[in-house]
Formats: C-alpha cells, sequence, structure tokens
C-alpha cells in the first residue's frame, strides 16, 4: 500500500489562544490578507485556503478564531471546536499547527496540552520571541519538543523569520500522515473538570520553569565574562506585563478621568472624519465633474450624452465623492483596534451597557457596526451569553454604517452654512451619537419588557484579557483599510451602476424628446425646462402617485420617495438618485450643483421649497432608523438562527424611522423651523 | 476568607482556591488564574467593575462578581 497524496489533501488547521498570532501565521503561509487587530477575538469565522505555492506543499489551510480550551464558551470559539472534532467539509485536520505567545507561554501552552491529549498531531509555533527577549528572557525549544513530544518552532510574526523551518516541519509531518483519515480525535469531559485543569496547569507550570532561560550573551562576551561572575540564573521566571502599558493604563483606565477619554476619543474619531475627508472629497469631485461636462460636450443634447453625464457619470460621482470619508472612518477605526486600546473600551463600559441587557464585548460589534453591520454582527459571536448577543445584534443596523456616511454627508452639507464649516463636523458627530444614543435605548426598552422577544438567559460573564498596547503599524492599517475601501466598492458599486441606469430610465422615458415652447429663453433654460417636463411625464412620475399619499405628511413629494425605495438596495443609491432626478447643470461640481439644484426644488405638491431645514434633518432621522440593507438581514437570519429578529428588526426599525420623520419634520415646523 | 474582589488598587496576593459556585470558574481556571500564583490589582473601571489582574504576564479584566470567586490566601 502506498500513500497517495493526490488523492487527498491534508487539512492543516491553525489554532491558538486569542491574540497569540495565527491570522498574521496564516497570512504567511497562504499569501492572503485577512485583518490581523490587536483584540482578543478579531477572528471569527474560520477560513480555508491552500498553502502558498512557494512552499511546495499541497494542503488546505484552516484559521480559526481563538480559543482558550477545547470548552467552548462562545459562538465563536464552538466555530473552532466544532472544527477540530467534526469540520464538516474536511473533517479532522491531519495537523494542527498551534501558535502561542512565548511571553504568555505558560496560560497558551494549556490548549497545547489538550490538543496533544487529545491525540492531534500538533506543531507548536511560538510567536512573539521579541517581546519575551524585551524582558531578557528566551525559551529553550529543544527541551520544550521533547517534553511535549512534539515539533517546536520559532516564527516571527512582525519579520516572518523562521518560517523556513515550519515548513520543513510541516512537510515532515505531512509525510508521516497515513494514507487515510483513520484517527478520531478523542474527546473526555473529565479532562476538563476542575481538578484535571488544575494538574495541567502544574504541569505546564513546572514545564515553563524548566523552559523559559535568560538570553545567552553571544559567544565573544560570554568568553569574557567566564572570568567575571556570570548572570545569575533566574531560577522562576515571574513575568511582569509590558510596562509602558502599565503606565500608559494610569490614564487610559483612570477611575475617574477613563471614561473622558473614552469619549474624547469617539468624539474626535467621528468629527475628523467630516473634515480630514473634505479637500480629498473636492479632488473627487473635480475629477468626476470634468468627466460629466467633457462628455456632455462631446456629444452634445442627446439622449445617450444624458445617460452617459447624467444617468451615469453623475450618478455614481455623487457617491464616489464620499469615498475619502469611508476610506477615513476604515483608517480610524484600522488604527484604534491596532492600538490595543478597544479591550479597554470594552471593558469600561461593561458596566453600563450590562443595565440594559449588553456586555462590555458588546462595544466591539457595535464599533465595528460603524463600519458594516454584516462584519459586526460576526463580532457578536464573541459574546458568550445568548441573550446579550441576540439584543446586541438586533440594535447593530442603529450604528451608522459607511454606506450611510455619503447621505448623511450630502444631507449635512446642505445644512451647513458657507461661513461656517466647522458645523458640518460637529453635525455628523451628532449624528453618530444620536444613533448610539437611539440603539441604548432601544435595547433598554426590548431588556426591560420583552423577555419573551430575546429568551435564554443564561450567565452573562465578562472576561476579557487586555493587550499591550503598541505603536499601530500603519503599513497594515493602511493596506486593511485600501482592501476594505475596494471591497466597498465592488460591493456598493455594481448596485449603485444599476440603479442609476434603472432610475434614468424611469425618469428618461417615455417622454425622451419633450416639445416645449422654447421662445424666448436660453440654452441653459431651455435644458432645464426639457428636463422637468421630461420628468413630469416619466414612468417614475406615474409610478410617483402611488407613493405621494406616504410623502404628504412628511413634507415630501415623490421625487424623495422614489429615492428612499431605491435607497433599500443600497443606501448610497439615495444619493445618485437624487443627483439623477434633481441636477441640472454641468457646469459646476457635482455636489455644489446638486445641493443647488435641492435648495432650488420645490415641493410638487404644494409648491413650497421641498428640501427645508425640516425635512432634511427628517430625512436624517429616516436614515438613522430605517433598515434599509438586504444584507444585514440574511445576516442577521443567520446568526440568530430564524426570521424572528430579522423580521422584527425589519418592522420595528422601518416603521420607527417613518413615524420618527414625521414627528420630527412636523414639530420642527410647528416650532418655526422650516 | 479574602477574595480577590476585595483586593485594594496595586495590591498583591497569592490564590488559594477557585470558587466552584460561579458559573465562569473553569473559565477563570482555563485563562490562568490557578492556586499559587499571584495576582495584583492594576486597574478598576468607573464603576469599580470590573476590575483588570495582572496574572502570569498579561492584564485581564473580569467582573467583580468573577473576581469574588478567587479566592486569596
Ligand atoms: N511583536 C509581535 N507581534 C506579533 C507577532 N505575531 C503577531 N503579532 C501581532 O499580534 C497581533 C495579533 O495577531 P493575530 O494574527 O491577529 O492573532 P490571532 O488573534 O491569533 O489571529 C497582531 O497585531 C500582530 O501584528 C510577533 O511575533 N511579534
Ligand atoms: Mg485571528
Amino acid at each position: 500500500m502506498t500513500f497517495d497524496v493526490a488523492k487527498r489533501i491534508p487539512l492543516i488547521t491553525l489554532v491558538g489562544p486569542p491574540n497569540s498570532g495565527k491570522t498574521t501565521l496564516f497570512n504567511y503561509l497562504s499569501g492572503k490578507n485577512f485583518k490581523t487587530v490587536n483584540y482578543p477575538g478579531s477572528t471569527v469565522e474560520y477560513y480555508t485556503c491552500k498553502m502558498q505555492d512557494k512552499f511546495n506543499i499541497e494542503a488546505n489551510l484552516l484559521d480559526s478564531p481563538g480559543i482558550i480550551s477545547l470548552n467552548p464558551n462562545s459562538p465563536d470559539e464552538e466555530v473552532t471546536v466544532n472544527s477540530l472534532y467534526n469540520h464538516p467539509e474536511y473533517g479532522t485536520p491531519d495537523l494542527i499547527i498551534v501558535t502561542a505567545d512565548a511571553s504568555q507561554l505558560s496560560r497558551h501552552l494549556l490548549l497545547t496540552k489538550q490538543l496533544l491529549t487529545a491525540g492531534f498531531k500538533v506543531i507548536l509555533v511560538l510567536t512573539m520571541k521579541d517581546l519575551l527577549e524585551k524582558k531578557g528572557l528566551t525559551v529553550n525549544i529543544e527541551k520544550l519538543s521533547r517534553i511535549l513530544r512534539c515539533d517546536v518552532v520559532f516564527v516571527n510574526g512582525r519579520t516572518g523569520s523562521g518560517l523556513n523551518d515550519l515548513i520543513i516541519k510541516a512537510e515532515k509531518n505531512i509525510k508521516e500522515l497515513s494514507h487515510e483519515k483513520s484517527f478520531i480525535p478523542y474527546f473526555i469531559p473529565e479532562q476538563l473538570s476542575k481538578e484535571n485543569l488544575l494538574s495541567l496547569y502544574s504541569e505546564i507550570e513546572n514545564l515553563t520553569r524548566a523552559v523559559i532561560e535568560p538570553i545567552e550573551p553571544p559567544d565573544i562576551e560570554k568568553i569574557n565574562k567566564k572570568i567575571k561572575v556570570l548572570n545569575p540564573v533566574l531560577q522562576e521566571p515571574t513575568l511582569q506585563p509590558d510596562l509602558f502599558t502599565l503606565k500608559l493604563d494610569r490614564f487610559l483606565l483612570h477611575k475617574k478621568y477613563g471614561l473622558i477619554f473614552f469619549f474624547l476619543i469617539m468624539t474626535t474619531m467621528f468629527t475628523s472624519i467630516f473634515w480630514i475627508a473634505a479637500p480629498f472629497m473636492n479632488l473627487v469631485d473635480d475629477l468626476f465633474s470634468l468627466l460629466a461636462s467633457s462628455s456632455s460636450e462631446l456629444l452634445g443634447n442627446t439622449w445617450y450624452s444624458h445617460l452617459l453625464s447624467e444617468g451615469l457619470i453623475s450618478g455614481i460621482g455623487s457617491v464616489l465623492v464620499f469615498l475619502p470619508q469611508i476610506i477615513i472612518l476604515f483608517l480610524i477605526l484600522g488604527l484604534l483596534e491596532d492600538t490595543g486600546y478597544l479591550a479597554r473600551g470594552a471593558m469600561m463600559i461593561d458596566k453600563p451597557l450590562s443595565k440594559i441587557g449588553l456586555n462590555g464585548k458588546s462595544f466591539v460589534p457595535m464599533l465595528s457596526g460603524f463600519a458594516c453591520a454584516i462584519p459586526a454582527m460576526l463580532a457578536a459571536r464573541t459574546i458568550s451569553n445568548r441573550r446579550e448577543r441576540l439584543l446586541t445584534i438586533f440594535i447593530i443596523p442603529l450604528m451608522s454604517c459607511s454606506a450611510r456616511l455619503p447621505v448623511y454627508a450630502l444631507l449635512v452639507a446642505f445644512l451647513t452654512p458657507s461661513d461656517k464649516p466647522w458645523l458640518g463636523g460637529v453635525l455628523l458627530a451628532s449624528i453618530y451619537l444620536f444613533g448610539i444614543g437611539s440603539s441604548v435605548i432601544v435595547a433598554s426598552i426590548i431588556n426591560k419588557f420583552s423577555h419573551k422577544l430575546i429568551k435564554a438567559n443564561d450567565n452573562s460573564s465578562f472576561i476579557l484579557e487586555l493587550p499591550a498596547y503598541r505603536v499601530p503599524k500603519l503599513k497594515i492599517v493602511l493596506k486593511n483599510s485600501y482592501v476594505n475601501a475596494l471591497h466597498y466598492i465592488k460591493r456598493a458599486g455594481p448596485i449603485i451602476l444599476f440603479l442609476s441606469l434603472i432610475i434614468w430610465f424611469l425618469t428618461y422615458m417615455p417622454n425622451h424628446t419633450p416639445q416645449i415652447d422654447t421662445t424666448g429663453l436660453s440654452h441653459d433654460e431651455i435644458i432645464h425646462a426639457e428636463k422637468s417636463e421630461r420628468l413630469a411625464t416619466s414612468y417614475a412620475a406615474h409610478l410617483g402617485k402611488f407613493i405621494q399619499p406616504v410623502m404628504t405628511p412628511l413634507g415630501m413629494d415623490w421625487r424623495i420617495g422614489v429615492s428612499l425605495i431605491a435607497a433599500f438596495a443600497a443606501r448610497e443609491v439615495f444619493v445618485s438618485s437624487l443627483a439623477l432626478i434633481f441636477r441640472v447643470t454641468d457646469d459646476e461640481n457635482i455636489q455644489s450643483s446638486l445641493l443647488t439644484a435641492m435648495q432650488n426644488a420645490t415641493n410638487q405638491h404644494t409648491g413650497e421649497p421641498l428640501f427645508t431645514t425640516a425635512t432634511v434633518i427628517g430625512l436624517i432621522v429616516f436614515f438613522i432608523f430605517a433598515l434599509q440593507c438586504i444584507s444585514t438581514i440574511a445576516v442577521s437570519r443567520k446568526e440568530t438562527g430564524s426570521w424572528r429578529i430579522p423580521v422584527l428588526q425589519l418592522i420595528i426599525f422601518t416603521s420607527t424611522a417613518y413615524l420618527f420623520t414625521l414627528i420630527v419634520v412636523n414639530g420642527l415646523r410647528l416650532v418655526g423651523v422650516n | 476568607m479574602k477574595t480577590a474582589a476585595e483586593l485594594k488598587h496595586g495590591e498583591k496576593a497569592r490564590i488559594s482556591d477557585i470558587n466552584s459556585d460561579n458559573p465562569s470558574y473553569k473559565r477563570l481556571i482555563e485563562i490562568g488564574f490557578t492556586p499559587g500564583q499571584e495576582i495584583e490589582l492594576v486597574n478598576t473601571s468607573v464603576f469599580n467593575d470590573p476590575m483588570a489582574f495582572s496574572i502570569r504576564g498579561t492584564l485581564i479584566a473580569i467582573r467583580r462578581n468573577e473576581a469574588d470567586c478567587i479566592i486569596l490566601s
């Protein structure tokens, strides 16, 4: 019998405690670019990949969420443990590469020991050697390997050194594999009893005492020192947490000022999005305006010229103008994630959040909800209590995701007087805060009144490792933001393109060359008159009649209604739809001409100005609440395991949106704001 | 019987046992709170809850009620 490698591609699974460097290693081995973050629990789903060709090993690689032991405590840990014992597609792993932070060896060896006891084939990779060395210590890996009876290598996650050793060891281990998957890991619950855990730990303590050694001085020094007294050998290495971290925590986790720092950091983050992005936005705007005007100059006043310049360029451009803001949001979130501060934030607001049925660990999912609700809902898997997790998922759509940013930015720009540009950032920050505030209220209402809505009440717990602070690696953060932005364009781009075409068609046809009396009108006026005539007799206007009754109480007309409906495909489409419907001239910048058009637009129903302070604030409120994202609903279904929560979210949030808009618009008018 | 929840800021103590009444006790052991280990209270949050302990060379934040099942010697 010969081992037929071609028949079965071996599976290598990467396992390890949270924040031990699994994803970093996975990226090295697969050549891919998954996100690494300085927060325990940043990977919540497994990812599979082929091993990079250059290593010459044919194997599937699987990256998994961090686990502390084989006894899972939260859904993300269950993902890993299930994949170890029974991966639906690949079965049990042929080889496990387990990562352990060398600077926290005793804590991280627990899992390795459990995996070995369960019978898995294991290679132990020690990461963060650099951190241990800073403390003047190192690990004797030969000795460790002998005691554990498995291969042990150092890999530096920062430089990648040691990877070759790992590859050689992996190759050797894979060659030893038997032909069929015959091995079944065993899982004995007694193994996880208190007594067993304690004896395992004391075994590990003896072990670490034997393998952690002071760094040997280089040879030449050694000879010199031989004459003098040798460094006293550490008997029992007592490890201290990172000193810099302890010092910084004295401020950032200060009992009184900690929360003030927290709010300062959060507010600065949201305000700066608006300010930093402004110059870049102008750049994008100029580019698209140039494209639009030169294409209409080139093609003249024809339908295909209108399709190109109004339907496509101005539709897409009106959204892409806001891309810089989105990139900056990703950048700021990425920087914050990489510093290690997030875990502190989670710790500080655990108490207030637990009062409303959430958990400190809801903080990171909520924060990532500002980028996108989908990964945010997945991130809620780190919350072990089911009720708290479901409640977190429930309120995540209220976090203003990046798809809403273009909408807010346009509406905020409308509200911001040109002599007070600072107001824009403040307004945007208040929108975010309003979203957070509403989520708090929604959560507390649901928590208080409805134990039926979200059942399950198991143990609520908060145990979170606070990783050492470090200076964010700009290169990685930039790369991540770039990948995210690209992802954003890929997701929203086609939808915006497609809907822009549909809306263009609906607003342009069937009366594409309207007959109007042109006597005494200038060129611009003719274009304007043609456009309004065309729109008034278009398919969209016919459809609009049905929406009008719903829009009238809000002080808006069907044209906004059509844009709101289109926004259910993707929220950004609201902006491109407005640009398509309202913008007329193309001799100005896209954004400013859209703003001018909005200022001049009148309600076709009442003849009053359409976009007033009241209606624009009403629209902002609508977008804060409305659940206009099909993917969010789908993920909510998947993560909560039933239709109950997503359907409730859709109904509750969208009706609240309409109701609040109604109240806000009419309330503002009542007090004289128009 | 003193527990970790009663430690003062910067106070160090050795763990003598983990009370298995608390549902989180196993996780506490798994994460490194084992008898014989020295812990130090390094930070408490605004509302005195959660508390951050230094243990085995790292910082871990746990709730006050969880700290209460860490018995000190
Ligand atoms: N100093 C140092 N940092 C590392 C090393 N390996 C990984 N890291 C960092 O540790 C953090 C956690 O890594 P990650 O791969 O996300 O860990 P995971 O949670 O196990 O997937 C990241 O910010 C990495 O950049 C290393 O060898 N030395
Ligand atoms: Mg990871």
